[in-house]
């Protein structure tokens, strides 16, 4: 306890006389990590999304105008002992003619003026929810009601949900790696801005050496230097997340929400500021070890 | 308490600071060190603090060879010793009072032990009325007395120091002197690089002369 206490006090006082240079590192582990929120908050909602659309993805078995009642019964039956589906609606010709009408009011016209409806009927079927995670299963029913007799075409949604993925990977990888070097140029900054607090100190540290301190008593206050830099930065990281957070929530929050289908964006959960105040401590912590490391 | 057998020191290209030293201190002794500049006395102190480790030869201190030391018995020894310096090495941000609490507060002492001991040392060096002030605007006397205190706080069993009266004036010099013999006459061995002949005849007491690495003079 004893040991803590100057530990604190010293971190604090050396801090607080070097607090120029201190803000700077602490500005670049804020910037460091607000970057790291960013990419974590774009990550997350694109999971969510991609999730959410997956399971909410469909199929649309398209029938053959002479298709039979028999085939029909059957088609249905084969989607139902798949497993995958959590309803099958079937839709005739006049259905998918007035659906048509309804989506696209100003073309209803156009549709009034053939002399047949061009609408083909179908069978809609909705997957389960976490079904469409089975993903063989899916590909190997598409691909069975495919060649069935009385079926025109099938569409799966499954190609630009495989392409989504694809896109939050891509983020992901690309922010790993800004993210890394941002982390890397923060530990030296801390680092950087440790040993000019040790130099500051080196005659207090020379006199610790002289008298016999523990190792913990002369290397304590510097990584614990570094551990308050980095959470500082993570502070003041949040905070800028939280405002950007609050800012587009006012503005174009409602918009967002609706065009990606979501009810609420995900903006700062509780995890992702615990994520981000411990990876400021641990980036400082490496930081002030840097320079700890090597006095002796 | 401290002995030299045959210890030399080489710096680089086979230039000796010390060469076949052998010497013995008793415990309670009061011994000087002298010689010109680069005899090797400050070598000899640094070999006794443990900043270095001799090239050649052993260095005893209480029956412990200090070169074969590890990290934490180098701790656990410095412990043992007090140092004072020509240049005082006092904490110029610190006021007295913290100078020398500084020494038990980074041993971990409890804050009672703490205060005990730095207002005991502060009040035999006579300087408890200075407590809150700073190295700089104490005297060149004042500040050695306090660099003292500090080295006494610890209740060393040795003391060293290297040109003590380096930055003082003769009346200051002896002084310092009077001090470091009451604290030797407390049962504490003191050893002390100095180059003062003069304030080593004054003080009378046993003297090594080093010159080029070597003892020349025993008196």
């Amino acid at each position: 306890m004893r040991a803590l206490t100057y530990f604190v006090t010293e971190a604090a006082g050396s801090l607080w006389r070097g607090r120029r240079a201190a803000s700077l590192a602490i500005l670049t582990i804020g910037a460091g990590l607000f970057v790291l929120g960013f990419f974590l908050i774009v990550n997350t909602n694109l999971q969510r999304l991609a999730a959410r659309w997956g399971e909410t993805a469909e199929f649309a078995i398209y029938l053959r105008d002479d298709v039979s009642a028999e085939q029909v019964e059957s088609l249905s039956r084969l989607v139902h002992d798949s497993g995958v589906a959590a309803r099958v609606d079937q839709v005739s010709k006049d259905q998918a003619l007035e659906r048509f009408r309804q989506d696209f009011p100003d073309l209803g016209a156009t549709a009034e003026r053939l002399n047949r409806n061009p609408f083909p009927a179908s069978l809609d079927v909705r997957l389960r929810p976490g079904a469409s995670r089975a993903e063989e299963a899916a590909e190997a029913l598409a691909g069975r009601l495919a060649g069935s007799p009385g079926v025109a075409d099938v569409r799966y949604d499954r190609r630009w949900l495989a392409r989504l993925n694809g896109v939050v990977r891509f983020v992901r990888t690309v922010g790993l790696i800004i993210v890394g070097m941002l982390a890397l140029a923060a530990a030296l900054t801390v680092a950087n801005v440790v040993r000019l607090a040790a130099h500051a100190r080196r005659d207090e540290i020379e006199i610790m050496q002289l008298v016999g301190a523990p190792l913990t008593y002369i290397r304590g206050p510097l990584v614990l230097e570094g551990v308050m830099q980095g959470g500082a930065g993570a502070v003041v990281a949040i905070a800028a997340l939280g405002a950007l957070s609050a800012l587009l929530r006012a503005r174009d929050g409602g918009a967002i929400s609706q065009v990606l289908g979501m009810e609420s964006l995900t903006f700062l959960p509780v995890e992702l500021s615990g994520i981000l105040l411990l990876g400021g401590m641990l980036l400082g912590c490496i930081g002030g070890l840097m320079v700890a490391r090597g006095v002796r | 308490m401290i002995e030299a057998r045959g210890v030399s020191k080489l710096y680089g290209r086979g230039v000796y600071a010390l060469q076949d030293l052998t010497l013995r201190i008793d415990k309670g002794e009061f011994v000087f060190l002298t010689g010109p500049s680069g005899a090797g006395k400050s070598t000899l102190l640094r070999l006794l603090l443990r900043q270095d480790v001799p090239s050649e030869g052993e260095m005893i201190v209480g029956g412990r060879n200090l070169a074969a030391l590890t990290g934490r018995q180098v701790q656990s020894y410095r412990r043992s010793l007090g140092f004072v310096f020509q240049d005082f090495k006092l904490l110029q941000a610190k006021t007295v009072l913290e100078n020398v609490a500084f020494v038990p507060r980074v041993l971990g002492l409890a804050v009672a032990q703490q205060q005990r001991r730095t207002f005991q040392v502060l009040k035999w060096v006579g300087l408890q009325h200075r407590m809150n002030a700073y190295p700089r605007e104490l005297s060149g006397g004042e500040q050695q007395r306090i660099a003292i205190a500090r080295a006494l706080v610890n209740d060393p069993v040795i003391i060293l120091a290297d040109e003590p009266t380096g930055n003082l004036d003769p009346d200051l010099s002896l002084e310092i002197m009077n001090l470091l013999r009451e604290v030797n006459a407390r049962g504490t061995t003191v050893l002390i690089a100095t180059h003062d002949r003069e304030l080593i005849r004054r003080v009378g007491r046993r003297s090594l002369t080093l010159d080029h690495g070597r003892i020349v003079e025993v008196s």
